[in-house]
């Protein structure tokens, strides 16, 4: 979680298989709750982390944030500014190439939607956003009245 | 073939001098009549950064993000910028030689071409009047 931060949105995992158990899992605890037995709510509670995983970077001149969303391209992802708020929002699909059969997955499709309260007064028309080897970085330049400002002392 | 999800072994080696916490990236494997092809996140790490070699019958991979030239204040943190290493052990019937990998958007792809005996090989059979 993003400490200090408030999330609006969770992570919205389409993937119905994952909403289901958890819907399972949910009404297991109920059923054990029901029967006063409190001890594998906190395994099946546990929230999935929110995808993607982000670092929140302040520099002089602009706030930076990083998601790393391995498997993304371009066009999988989409970034905007709306209501002070910076929302990022894509689908990685499934990349299970035709015709192969499946060993090993542990890299799940999932559609996601964050939502971050700006950490600061930006300049909206000058944020921008890059992609490389899997790391989103978008950068959010300050103000400029709200960068520091050095005032000159003059001798009265 | 050889079943894949037992062939992985984790906790490869870090080199001691490294400061950077290494972890086992999430892989998919899967299989075909030709290949085999392994799928692993390496986020954050470029081609350089990414050294693949086979020893034995063990695929071993390590991958190293390009150290950051600046260091600023973070206000959040969700995720650790790790190096990743893993190992894979390579099943019977599987051409070494010709393994191949790719980067992409933060995921390695690596071929391993069945070698020619392995692969199925249909007979033609022959009416014979």
């Amino acid at each position: 979680m993003l400490t200090g931060w408030r999330e609006f949105d969770e992570t919205l995992r389409t993937l119905d298989t994952l909403r289901t158990l958890d819907q399972l899992h949910r009404r297991i605890d109920r059923a054990f709750e029901d029967w006063g037995v409190p001890g594998t709510s906190e395994i099946t509670r546990r929230q999935a982390a929110p995808w993607p995983p982000m670092n929140v970077f302040e520099t002089k001149e602009a706030f930076l944030v990083r998601a790393e969303v391995p498997g993304l391209a371009e066009g999988d992802v989409s970034v905007s500014v709306e209501d002070e708020a910076l929302v990022i929002r894509g689908e990685r699909k499934s990349d299970v190439p035709a015709g192969y059969k499946v060993h090993v997955r542990e890299r799940a499709p999932v559609a996601f939607a964050r939502k971050l309260p700006l950490p600061g007064r930006i300049d909206f028309e000058a944020v921008s956003a890059t992609l490389r080897d899997g790391v989103l970085t978008i950068t959010l330049p300050k103000a400029k009245d709200a960068l520091p400002r050095q005032i000159a002392v003059k001798v009265g | 073939m050889g079943d894949v999800m037992t062939v992985r072994e984790n906790g490869a080696t870090a080199p001691a001098k490294s400061r950077v916490r290494v972890a086992v990236p999430a892989v998919d494997v899967f299989e075909n009549a030709d290949e085999l092809l392994i799928v692993a996140e390496v986020p954050g790490v470029s081609s350089d950064g990414i050294e693949l070699r086979v020893e034995n019958d063990t695929l071993i991979l390590q991958a190293k993000r390009a150290p950051e030239k600046d260091s600023w204040p973070a206000l959040a943190r969700e995720y650790e910028e790790v190096d990743y290493a893993t190992r894979f052990r390579i099943p019977a019937g599987i051409d070494s030689s010709a393994i191949a990998a790719e980067t992409k958007n933060g995921t390695l792809t690596v071929r391993l071409p069945k070698a020619a005996a392995a692969k199925p090989r249909k007979i033609a059979v022959q009416a014979k009047n």
